[in-house]
């Protein structure tokens, strides 16, 4: 058979020990295998567990054995490998990689693809899908004081049907995500805000959203997005390393239920985030002044974003003396500065309020103004769809003969 | 292809003890990300944690043994300067060991310094051993112990989001302690009421509810005063003061004479502003004080120490969650460096060096057939009594671990004269600062992520570190070269020789029992364990004086202080008062001047001084004013700002071409601390005549060109008498 773009499928490894280890039939680390051990690729960027399932850690692997390594979820790794790749890979320039790539992942790779920052062909995007993830410690903190769990006794979480459950290897509990989330625990404040949780801007997309019947827990509901994922998939089934079957129709509508339930939710978010303020920059800016005012001048926020990538920061060196060196809270112009360079391709990741020691809404800030620019200019941050990035590209008007 | 690998760390600046990953390349540091499985710091860091690091790959790391010889050094190996070392020190010690001093490093993992003090006990047979805790926090090591039974911080840090009530006092987090300064963010959206106390509007100040601005030096009489209205008010808990204190009545009759007019007189606060402080700090359920070395760094550091221990004390806010006395200590490490007994007075664990059995236990525990240790009950001498016995001829060798006394400690024409008067002074380093460059051998030594061991941070909390990448050339971890010179000494190895840093740990734990606990399987995990950690099953919380206090009677002890205020008192020659801070971008300055990112946002010292004084002598922001006491004189860039009291000046401590340290005065001793005065000292600042150039230190990148421009010295001037 032929793969094609917008198949789907529900498939699960044939290799005992991957099928093992892995989620869902382990599919994941079966494509990724078989990529690096065919030298279609030159390494795999993933995620590795740390000390334990709350410490996650980006990796390059380059042997095909060391695959299996990554093989299940890290839950509770708030990651984006965008950065990874272009920070000490060198944008995939002189080598080629697959990513398994959440869909921040994915639009901040897409958006640095669009940048020249990786380079486009030589990277495989198999996406993953996700509800939302949750900072370590302060999900430690949330098994422990609403769980009432050791939190080294947790084995997996889920967010099923508007629950949050997490399960030890003899007891599972669950609480209302929205009411966790209310009370100020639950998923990090941008995934609550996120409006992409299938990553159809990858090649492929995996996820057991929608498996039903009786491969239920035990297969991935794979979808195909371009021609790479598409001989990639391919390629792996010819190879007889995966079993598949097509999906249930029910399933695909579960799929798709679960799916627009999570945006509905994202959605709700964001009307709460982005109100008070008129989305333009200088209104915003108002609206956080008093957030703005603690910055450390730790630049913790453009070191984690994976859009911030100048070799030489206008904000540092002999630089700008609207901001000066040494200065703390920093000028106003420090994030003003920063947000012009940045914030039409920004993807909501979330990583710069992740980091910021001063407990400023950085993520949210930048979301406020990104929609904006969503509202003005129609432009979509993190997908491949060939029109303009509004404040990096001029559209010329004139009429070519 | 490449490979990457994150390693976990510390960050080796300031004593919060964050996370952070290293990020090794092809067995290279080339930089750090965010550790957010750490549960101090969740990932966040300062400036000095993102960009800390470019200092560790850089060309002008000593990478081989350095002897001077008619004033030049020359390259040697390390046979030849380990010899040379063993053989000063063990012909000094048999004639006379109190000849001998050392100096640990509060930089440094645990095992470092506890073979430093070990070196000096067993080796060497002399209790001069000590650190730069001394100018930190030795006054709260001091004065806690005398309140409490223990000198250490009495919570955790993420107990300062319960509070109701911070009264932050001599604390500049935001700056200082960063990523504590985030908690008090924290408590503050929990509802507390954060009010910061101190003669500058700091960036600490910026954030609180409320500002008070006051009379460097004068702590204990607004304390006093605070004490005496939660008295007069009846306000106080007297249950607690009666189960759990003794010595009430003796402190109640001192503070009885410091009302609100006298208090004001001398602190410069309005007595409703003291009214109100010490109502709302008694009436909150749970009031937690925060301080630093605006306690600490006097001539009478301890005695503020103590005033804090007894308003926390007074109310009952001590042994619970959200309150407490928590002082921020200072470096990475210098808790660890208390806890491993590199002090005069204390063996590893804040066992006794005066406690004759004490004593007895060490002498047995460190002596073997071939090797007899007669350490004597005594202590030995302070960090700034050994650098003033250097300077009466009175020391003839010094060994430095890692400090860099000429640019940190007070008066460097003092320092320098005294370094210049050893017989031999042995520096270990990874750079040839200020310090080095005095020595007469330098021994080159591994640094931060080319080492195992531990940190222990403000908390006490003990955490381990792990190797990220090999020492440049040929430069040793410092246990290694320590164990090498007391082998070459003639200490059997059955007594100093050691496989790994996890088994110096095996000893200290051995010797301490405040850490017997410590297993390696609960220690090396993100959480890591807080002492008193008194057994493997002990749950080693943070919190501390619980139900009783640290003193064989449980019970906190009172303390009756009067306010002394400072030494030097200004008068119409040296109007202005000094104090002497840190900027967030530096710590001293080895390691952060040499990274390039820190270096670009403060490049050289500056002197803050109020604009109001600025322009009473015509002075303008940036100009190269000039700075004089009655030590010495620097020329210095002018910060002209409201942010500081009129007739207070500021001078951050990290430059050298600039030291606020040729001002500072090494005579003002704190009797019960031997504390100098650093956060206070007379002087004048002028206008210079003729143009003045500063020539700021080179630290591009660490080529050859760039050391050789930073042998500048310190810019100072001769006084026109």
């Amino acid at each position: 058979m032929a793969v094609k773009v917008n198949d789907m499928f529900y498939a699960y490894s044939k290799q005992e020990d991957i099928n093992q280890k892995g989620e869902y039939g382990g599919v994941v680390t079966t494509i990724m295998k078989y990529l690096l051990e065919n030298n279609i690729v030159d390494g795999i960027v993933g995620v590795n567990q740390g000390c334990d399932i709350y410490d996650a850690r980006p990796v390059l692997i380059t042997k095909p054995e060391d695959v299996i390594k990554t093989a299940g979820s890290i839950h509770f790794g708030t990651l984006n490998l965008a950065k990874f790749i272009y920070k000490y890979l060198d944008g995939a320039r002189d080598m080629k990689i697959a990513v398994s790539c959440k869909p921040c992942d994915a639009m901040t790779i897409r958006e640095l693809m669009k940048k020249g920052k990786i380079i486009k062909d030589n990277v495989i995007m198999i996406g993953v899908n996700c509800g939302g993830t949750f900072s370590p410690v302060a999900a430690i903190n949330m098994i422990k004081e609403v769980y009432n769990f050791n939190p080294s006794d947790v084995i997996s979480e889920e967010i099923d049907k508007g629950q949050l459950i997490i399960k030890t290897s003899d007891e599972e509990k669950s609480f209302k995500i929205d009411e966790l989330e209310e009370n100020g625990w639950g998923r990090r404040e941008n995934c609550q805000r996120c409006s992409l949780k299938i990553p159809l801007n990858s090649d492929l997309a995996l996820g057991n959203w929608g498996v039903i019947g009786d491969l239920k827990g035990d297969a991935t509901f794979v979808e195909v997005f371009s021609d790479k994922g598409a001989s990639v998939l391919n390629d792996v089934i010819e190879n007889d390393l995966i079993a598949f079957e097509q999906p249930d129709e029910k399933g695909i509508e579960l799929r798709e239920k679960i799916n627009n339930s999570m945006l509905m939710q994202s959605f709700k978010k964001k009307e709460i985030d982005y109100a008070g303020t008129t989305g333009d920059i200088i209104d915003v800016f108002h609206k956080y002044e008093d957030e703005f005012s603690r910055c450390m001048k730790c630049y913790g926020c453009r070191e984690a974003c994976p859009l911030c990538f100048c070799e030489d920061c206008c904000l540092e060196a002999d630089g700008p003396e609207w901001v000066p060196g040494g200065f703390t809270p920093a000028a106003p112009f420090f994030h003003l500065t920063r947000m012009v360079h940045m914030v039409d391709s920004c993807t909501n990741c979330g990583q710069c309020s992740e980091v910021c020691p001063c407990e400023i809404p950085v993520a949210k800030v930048w979301s406020t103004v990104n929609n904006k620019i969503k509202e003005t200019y129609g432009y979509m941050a993190g997908f491949d769809t060939g029109s303009p990035i509004p404040f990096t590209d001029h559209v010329s008007k004139v009429k070519k003969l | 292809m490449v490979e990457i690998e994150y390693v976990p760390t510390i960050c080796p600046y300031c004593g919060t003890g964050c996370g952070l990953n290293f990020v090794v390349k092809d067995g290279k540091i080339i930089g750090v990300e965010p550790y957010k499985r750490h549960p101090v710091n969740e990932g966040k860091v300062c400036p000095k944690g993102n960009f800390g690091y470019e200092f560790i790959n850089r060309n002008d790391r000593l990478t081989t043994p350095l002897i001077k010889e008619n004033g030049e050094f020359r390259q040697a190996s390390w046979d030849e300067a380990l010899d040379m070392v063993a053989l000063k020190l063990k012909e000094v010690s048999k004639r006379d060991p109190n000849k001998i001093g050392f100096y640990a490093c509060a930089r440094s993992p645990n095992e470092n310094i506890y073979i430093t003090q070990k070196l000096a006990r067993v080796a060497c047979g002399t209790q001069n051993v000590d650190h730069c805790a001394r100018i930190c926090h030795g006054p709260t090591v001091a004065g806690l112990a005398t309140a409490f039974g223990s000198g250490a911080m009495t919570n955790g840090f993420d107990s300062i989001k319960e509070a109701d009530y911070i009264f932050c006092i001599g604390s500049n987090n935001m700056e200082a302690h960063p990523l504590f300064g985030r908690k008090l963010i924290q408590a503050k959206k929990n509802g507390a009421k954060l009010v910061v106390v101190d003669p500058r509007f700091t960036p600490t100040a910026k954030i609180a509810d409320e500002y008070v601005e006051f009379e460097t030096g004068t702590d204990v009489a607004l304390i006093n005063a605070m004490i005496k209205v939660i008295i007069d008010n009846d306000l106080q808990d007297d249950e607690f003061i009666a189960n759990r204190t003794k010595g009430f009545e003796e402190m109640k009759k001192v503070v009885e004479k410091y009302d609100l007019e006298m208090a004001s007189e001398i602190t410069g606060i309005k007595g409703e502003v003291i009214e109100h402080l010490a109502l709302e700090y008694a009436n909150a359920d749970k009031a937690a004080i925060v301080y630093s070395l605006g306690i600490t760094e006097h001539s009478h550091g301890a005695d503020n120490v103590m005033s804090t221990a007894n308003l926390a004390m007074l109310t009952g806010n001590i042994g619970r969650e959200g309150t407490g006395v928590n002082p921020l200590r200072g470096q990475n490490n210098v808790q660890g460096a208390c806890d491993m007994g590199a002090l005069p007075t204390d063996y590893v664990g804040y066992r006794k060096v005066a406690d004759e059995k004490t004593t007895e236990w060490f002498n047995d525990y460190y002596s073997c057939d071939d090797w007899k240790v007669n350490l004597p009950a005594k202590p030995g001498l302070t960090l700034v009594e050994m650098m003033n016995a250097a300077h009466a001829g009175d020391l003839e060798v010094l060994y430095i671990h890692g400090e860099d006394p000429v640019l940190s400690d007070a008066d460097v024409t003092h320092t320098r004269e005294a370094l210049n008067n050893l017989d031999m002074l042995i520096v270990q380093e990874c750079f040839l600062t200020d310090t080095a460059q005095c020595a007469d051998v330098v021994l080159p030594a591994a640094g931060w992520g080319e080492q195992e061991g531990t940190f222990t941070n403000g908390e006490r909390r003990v955490q381990c570190l792990h190797k990220a990448q090999e020492p440049p050339g040929d430069a040793w971890l410092d246990w290694k070269i320590m164990e090498e010179i007391a082998i070459r000494m003639g200490v059997p190895k059955s007594l100093f020789h050691y496989e790994s840093a996890e088994e110096i740990f095996d000893e200290i734990r051995y010797c301490a029992p405040i850490m017997a606990g410590m297993n390696r399987e609960r220690l090396d995990t993100p959480e890591a364990l807080h002492w008193p950690c008194l057994s493997e099953d002990d749950p080693c919380q943070p919190l501390m004086h619980k139900d009783k206090f640290a003193h064989p009677d449980g019970l906190g002890v009172f303390q009756a202080i009067e306010h002394i205020g400072p030494v030097e008192k200004v008068d119409d020659v040296y109007p202005l008062l000094l104090t002497t801070t840190r900027v967030l971008f530096h710590y001293h300055a080895a390691m952060t001047r040499r990274c390039e990112t820190l270096d670009n946002e403060v490049k050289t010292g500056f002197i803050e001084i109020n604009t109001k004084d600025a322009e009473d002598r015509g002075i303008i922001d940036g100009e190269i004013v000039k700075a004089f006491s009655r030590r010495g004189e620097i020329a210095i860039p002018a910060r002209i700002t409201d942010d500081i009291r009129q007739g207070i000046v500021n001078i951050p401590m990290h430059f050298v071409e600039c030291a606020a340290n040729v001002l500072t005065n090494s005579d003002s001793f704190d009797p019960k601390s031997k504390m100098v005065e650093l956060k206070a000292c007379a002087i004048q600042v002028e206008k210079f005549e003729n143009k003045v150039e500063i020539k700021s230190r080179v630290y591009k990148d660490g080529t050859d060109r760039d050391i050789k421009a930073e042998n500048i010295s310190t810019t100072t001037l001769k006084r026109e008498d």
